[in-house]
């Protein structure tokens, strides 16, 4: 299954959770490789804070082409809201 | 003894205040909420296409299920986000032949958007409580205005705050930045085993004159127990002036907390010395 971003590239789904996943994995450096899942939790698991979650939203952009709102992205939980989100912003290939 | 007796800028503050919040509150109460029957965690497989860029925009936040227009947080103090991590506090204390005392602290804030990179803030709080002279009890109100620049957060807003018996007001524009990241332990835990996090806001206050001010908070995290620690210092007049409260919290249940918490310092409006130490129930909602 694949998408397009904003700029027109292909992403399969698998490709999106992996960026996302290595976004994450730079912005939490103390946690290793194997600590972050779809299920790993940005504020319980990662301890990270109100704002922090911010920070996704320019490598998001750079890496999969993609602009998020601030406001949903306060609100996600997990990696794999932040997968979901990413994902369904994206445009049917 | 003079009764404390509300000045028409505080009351009037309050009411516009209570007045926004009620119509946000209703308009979010309007808004179609969003879509919770899908998993938060769903794989992107499982996502459903969306027909256009506005719907999928739309769709793509809902998908989370955990967009909501606008968000209650009720905790210690709206000052920073460590103060809404830290409980609302509510003591009562009993000395033998004195009158039953008590002492609280609390604050409730609206969170909602403003656009893609903007959201908005609008909150009340009060350290206050029987307990406490009338000189040393505060009340606020504040609106805050956020832009994510990463790598930096900016925050333009504006506060009444009024002591007591409503003598000493400072009603004042205030403007804050703080790095999103960047160093170890700023904004997110040091590492796995180390729950330990802080946070700098660098600020100044234009009300009777400008203040700058240094804010920080640092929290730590084990299991049930919850400490942080929050303090600011102002430039007042050319003199440096500090505040510093910290908290040590045991969780209950749900947001309910058994919490020690103290304070110590000159704090705003009236920049006189206090302090006290106090063991009580705690209660928050919202942050993690």
């Amino acid at each position: 299954m694949t998408r397009k971003d904003e700029r027109g590239h292909r992403w399969t789904d698998v490709g999106v959770q992996r960026a996302v996943i290595r976004i994450v994995r730079r912005l939490s450096p103390g946690f290793g490789r194997r600590v972050i899942t779809l299920k790993t939790r940005l504020h319980t698991d990662l301890g990270w804070d109100d704002w922090y979650p911010l920070r996704v939203v320019k490598p998001i952009r750079r890496t999969l082409h993609e602009s998020l709102e601030d406001r949903v992205v306060l609100a996600l939980k997990t990696v794999g809201d932040l997968v979901s989100y990413v994902w369904n912003r994206m445009e049917d290939a | 003894m003079r009764a404390p007796r509300p000045a028409p800028a505080a009351v009037c503050a309050l009411a516009a205040f209570a007045l926004a919040a009620a119509a946000f509150a209703a308009r979010a109460a309007a808004q179609t909420p969003a879509d919770t029957s899908r998993p938060a965690a769903a794989p992107p497989a499982a996502a459903a296409p969306a027909p256009d860029t506005a719907a999928r925009a739309q769709a793509a936040a809902g998908t989370t299920g955990l967009a909501p227009a606008w968000q209650l947080l009720v905790g210690h103090s709206y000052s920073s986000a460590r103060a809404l991590t830290q409980p609302a506090t509510f003591t009562v204390e009993q000395e033998r032949g004195q009158p039953l005392y008590t002492v609280l602290d609390a604050a409730a804030m609206l969170r909602g958007a403003l656009a893609d990179r903007a959201w908005l803030e609008m909150g009340l709080r009060a350290r206050g409580g029987s307990a406490r002279p009338p000189g040393e009890r505060a009340y606020g109100a504040m609106v805050r205005a956020f832009g994510e620049l990463d790598p930096v957060l900016v925050a333009a807003g504006y506060e009444y705050l009024a002591d007591g018996h409503f003598v000493v007001q400072q009603p004042a524009a205030t403007f804050e930045v703080t790095a999103l990241g960047g160093a170890p332990g700023l904004g997110t835990w040091v590492s796995p085993a180390l729950h330990v996090r802080w946070r700098p806001w660098l600020g100044v206050s234009w009300g009777k004159g400008v203040r700058p001010y240094l804010r920080a908070d640092g929290e730590w995290t084990g299991g049930r127990f919850e400490a942080g620690v929050e303090t600011t210092g102002w430039l007042v007049d050319g003199t440096a002036v500090g505040f510093v409260q910290g908290d040590l919290s045991v969780r209950l249940v749900g947001g309910l907390f058994a919490t020690a918490s103290g304070e110590a310092g000159r704090a705003p409006p009236t920049f006189e010395p206090e302090g006290r130490f106090g063991v009580g129930l705690g209660f928050r909602l919202g942050p993690t």
